[in-house]
């Protein structure tokens, strides 16, 4: 009995719609980083020093920095409801007070995560 | 006895200012305490609406707790428009409420921090208002906030100091807990200011409380020592000086 001729239906994406997908979750994810201080602020410095540390070791282009001098810009801590300095926001979390570099890779890793999961909705 | 006299800061709560010399020494910080549901928010509020209404001083307020959007709406309901005062300049509604949408979620405290940032904040207002008054509404919620009790208390010395080295006469308000004999959740609230009003809402027979006020503390001035009668009106808090409430 010859074999019955089926036409071949494939469930899988094209080619060209593959290596498109992968090039856009491979595309680089950019982590945000606030450090909100101020000028009378004594352990600003040393937090800004502690982020400096913890992001040196990777690539530049996958973090951007910013600096909020909340005596210069006390909009921007309101805004945010930011009064306790130092306080370094990542990916919609905040922790206050000199971070530790273990907590601060927490952070970076949970806001990966998130734009992650939000790009593949 | 020397004829030097402190300058008074009329509160513009009708009775209140009669048991206290005329008024709070001008640029001194004052506890309003008082367990839940005594009118402490009413209180400080209405300080800052006659103020500005009365005796052309601005005002901030900060709002720990209650969003500004149920604040002015209970306002509205002693007759007070914030709304109305906050668009000619006369009052600012300082939001760090925790209903606030873009505040971020805290994942973590360290013992290493001030509240510079609360400074900032305030006194960025108070310049641009060239306010009088200023409002902390209220203390209790930063024992929740943050962990680190003996930081928040030295930063709050800090910050008061630094208010009244700019003018302002300072009101904060604080919650006693339910079952509590002390004025509030850091047990220093006495400590940090120099004038400590009490607010009751006994209850005094299966059926019904009786509200009242006690000027507990209040340095350089002769005040009353007795607990008065005090109400919630259509307009607003009302003290009776000559009334002594019959709950003590």
């Amino acid at each position: 009995m010859p074999f019955p001729r089926f036409r071949s239906i494939s469930f899988l994406p094209k080619k060209r719609e593959r290596a498109a997908k992968v090039e856009e979750a491979e595309e680089p994810t950019i982590i945000e980083i606030f450090l909100f201080k101020s000028d009378a602020c004594v352990f600003c410095p040393r937090a800004e020093e502690v982020i400096r540390e913890t992001i040196e070791d990777f690539d530049a282009s996958v973090f951007k920095f910013t600096v909020i001098n909340v005596t210069e810009s006390p909009e921007a801590a309101e805004k945010y409801g930011i009064f306790a300095l130092p306080t370094v926001m990542i990916g919609g979390v905040s922790i206050t007070g000199i971070p530790e570099p273990e907590m601060l890779l927490k952070m970076i890793l949970g806001a990966k995560v998130t734009k992650k999961k939000g790009a593949a909705e | 006895m020397s004829e030097f006299t402190i300058e008074r800061v009329k509160t513009g709560i009708p009775g209140l200012d009669e048991l206290i010399e005329g008024g709070f020494p001008r640029g001194d910080t004052i506890l309003i305490a008082g367990k839940a549901g005594t009118g402490k928010s009413i209180l400080a509020i209405q300080f800052l609406f006659k103020g500005a209404t009365l005796y052309n001083e601005s005002g901030v307020l900060v709002t720990l707790e209650e969003p500004p959007h149920l604040i002015r709406r209970n306002m509205l309901r002693f007759g007070m428009d914030l709304a109305q005062l906050e668009r000619a300049g006369r009052l600012a509604i300082v939001d760090l409420s925790p209903s606030k949408e873009v505040t971020p979620v805290t994942v973590g405290e360290y013992p290493s921090f001030d509240l510079s940032g609360l400074e900032a904040i305030i006194l960025n207002h108070v310049k641009r208002l060239n306010a009088k008054r200023v409002v902390i509404d209220t203390l209790s919620i930063m024992a929740y906030k943050f962990r680190s009790r003996d930081i928040l208390r030295e930063e709050f010395f800090k910050l008061c100091a630094s208010i009244s080295r700019a003018g302002c006469t300072l009101l904060l308000t604080s919650e006693i807990p339910a079952q509590d004999t002390g004025l509030g959740v850091f047990d220093i609230e006495a400590f940090l200011a120099s004038g400590v009003i009490v607010l009751y809402n006994e209850k005094i027979s299966d059926t019904s409380r009786s509200r009242s006020i006690e000027v507990l503390k209040l340095r350089g001035s002769k005040h009353s020592s007795r607990i008065h009668s005090m109400r919630i009106t259509d307009e607003g808090i009302r003290v009776w000086p000559g009334e002594i409430t019959p709950g003590h």
